[in-house]
């Protein structure tokens, strides 16, 4: 891994198109700013972890079909 | 085409019914080709590999979960579901949704930054 030290406001270009700027620093959390072209997917990394995670469990549990949902609310997102 | 699958048995489709996911899905990045299939009484659609059958994920369109889901244009939203025996047990990931052009036959899934959606949302209500 590339290891660089960065003070607040220093910046670290990736090719052309990627920028990314310290823009501040406290105790045990860094603030990081990102310039990239939209179609640059650029996620937290620990919920991509989640994220890959939840879909192999639904992969494994697709035969886990519970007996009649058809009476069942769905519950709205408030 | 012909493939086996989990829930309708053997299946002759054209390649024409086929969604292309450029990027795969998060976990499954390899797997691009993909049917969506629906049992006309059921709320689940079924996202179908096509390169290896037998692999698939149920999803539900998350219109039904929420009004003002974030959309994109032409597209429609779904949510991959994590069944469970137990149904109030059921998720829905509304933290990456798939969202599908059905005119274009195209597909891709992205995380939603908001927190306001989770990976494991419950489905249905007690």
């Amino acid at each position: 891994m590339l290891i660089l030290s960065r003070k607040i406001n220093e910046e670290i270009k990736i090719n052309n198109d990627v920028t990314i700027k310290i823009i501040s620093i406290s105790e045990n959390q860094v603030k990081i700013g990102i310039d990239a072209p939209k179609e640059m997917q650029i996620y937290r990394g620990e919920i991509y972890d989640k994220v890959r995670e939840s879909a192999q469990i639904a992969a494994q549990k697709i035969k886990e079909i519970p007996a009649d949902i058809s009476k069942l609310k769905i519950k709205k997102l408030k | 085409m012909k493939i086996s699958t989990f829930q309708f048995g053997e299946l002759e489709f054209s390649e024409d019914k086929i969604i292309t996911f450029e990027n795969g899905l998060f976990g499954f990045e390899q797997l691009k080709k993909f049917l969506l299939l629906k049992k006309s009484d059921e709320i689940f659609y079924w996202l179908n590999s096509v390169d290896r059958p037998e692999i698939c994920f149920p999803v539900v369109g998350v219109r039904v979960i929420d009004d003002s889901y974030p959309t994109v244009i032409e597209h429609e939203a779904f949510g991959i579901v994590t069944m469970n025996k137990n149904p109030l047990d059921i998720t829905v990931n509304l933290k990456a949704p798939v969202y599908i052009n059905q005119e274009r036959k195209t597909g891709f899934q992205k995380i939603l930054d908001s927190e306001k959606f989770q990976i494991n949302y419950n489905l249905f209500l007690e």
